[in-house]
């Protein structure tokens, strides 16, 4: 291992030996006509990341009307039932007012029927 | 040349944001990509991290306030992309394996015309840490004023001089250590 000292070298003296050994030209070059259509590959992608975008809000937006509808039905079909128990009820009472028969002879009744 | 200022004003508005980042694209691809180039050295890695640079840049456009010029903004995004893909490509690759590095696949890459001691001179600047790489690029092939890459990287003026006294002794050493 060779060992240069380089600290008694400032970096404009160091820099000037790596210029004249590789000089500063890029070697690297790009397929033709690649910077032509580069823009039109760029705002392509952000054209589509746009169209994602209002399709995701469209999706949440939907998910959303679609939760309240949903929300809605439930809290219908829930009172519906609570309204048809509650005309169940009166229905069986008034029934039980017409038939004039006291709430002593149905439970015998029913224990009769039960027994048979 | 662009005018910055106008094209700053373009951006906030949503009917003329897309033509305005139109421009940019346009105006700005060519060092962007020069720049990701040097860092990532084959050209179908500099192109996906070039694109994503720009995506990044439109997402982030509305939050772009103008304190900085929007040249270095996007360079700054392009840097952190760079970054990031060597990142990730050193998870996947064991870059400290010679064989595995971008530098060595200068040989064959098509898009790469310079002769073998080029190749070598990519290789040394390869084998820096990232950012002395990074300091070393901008200063030795981009001529870029200490000022300018400070505000850009964030970094005094001090320590990217230091940084890039390291680098240059570091690539000399290389050649000699391989003479």
């Amino acid at each position: 291992m060779k060992t240069t000292d380089y600290r008694q070298r400032t970096t404009e003296e160091l820099e000037a030996q790596l210029v004249s050994q590789f000089g500063t030209e890029s070697h690297f070059t790009v397929p033709a006509g690649y910077f032509d259509g580069l823009t039109d590959k760029v705002m392509g992608r952000v054209a589509q990341r746009k169209r994602r975008r209002l399709v995701m809000r469209w999706a949440a937006a939907a998910m959303l009307a679609g939760s309240v509808i949903a929300g809605g039905l439930l809290l219908e079909r829930h009172n519906s039932v609570q309204t048809a128990n509650a005309e169940d009820i009166q229905y069986i009472e008034d029934a039980l007012d017409y038939s004039m028969i006291d709430n002593m002879s149905i439970a015998s009744y029913l224990t009769e029927a039960d027994l048979n | 040349m662009i005018d910055e200022k106008a094209l700053i004003q373009q951006l906030s508005k949503p009917s003329s944001k897309e033509a305005a980042f139109t421009q940019l694209v346009r105006e700005y691809q060519e060092p962007l990509y020069w720049q990701i180039r040097r860092m990532v050295l084959v050209h179908d890695d500099a192109d996906d991290v070039l694109q994503n640079t720009f995506i990044k840049a439109w997402t982030a456009i509305d939050s772009f306030r103008g304190e900085s010029r929007l040249q270095t903004w996007l360079f700054r995004i392009a840097i952190n992309e760079s970054l990031n893909h060597l990142s990730k490509k050193k998870q996947t690759l064991s870059l400290d394996e010679p064989e595995n590095s971008p530098a060595a696949s200068l040989a064959s890459d098509s898009y790469f015309d310079g002769d073998e001691l080029q190749q070598q001179f990519q290789t040394a600047i390869s084998a820096l840490p990232e950012k002395q790489r990074l300091v070393f690029n901008l200063k030795y092939f981009d001529e870029m004023k200490y000022e300018d890459m400070s505000d850009m990287l964030g970094t005094s003026i001090g320590a990217l001089k230091a940084s890039y006294h390291h680098a240059v002794k570091k690539i000399l050493a290389f050649f000699e250590n391989n003479d």
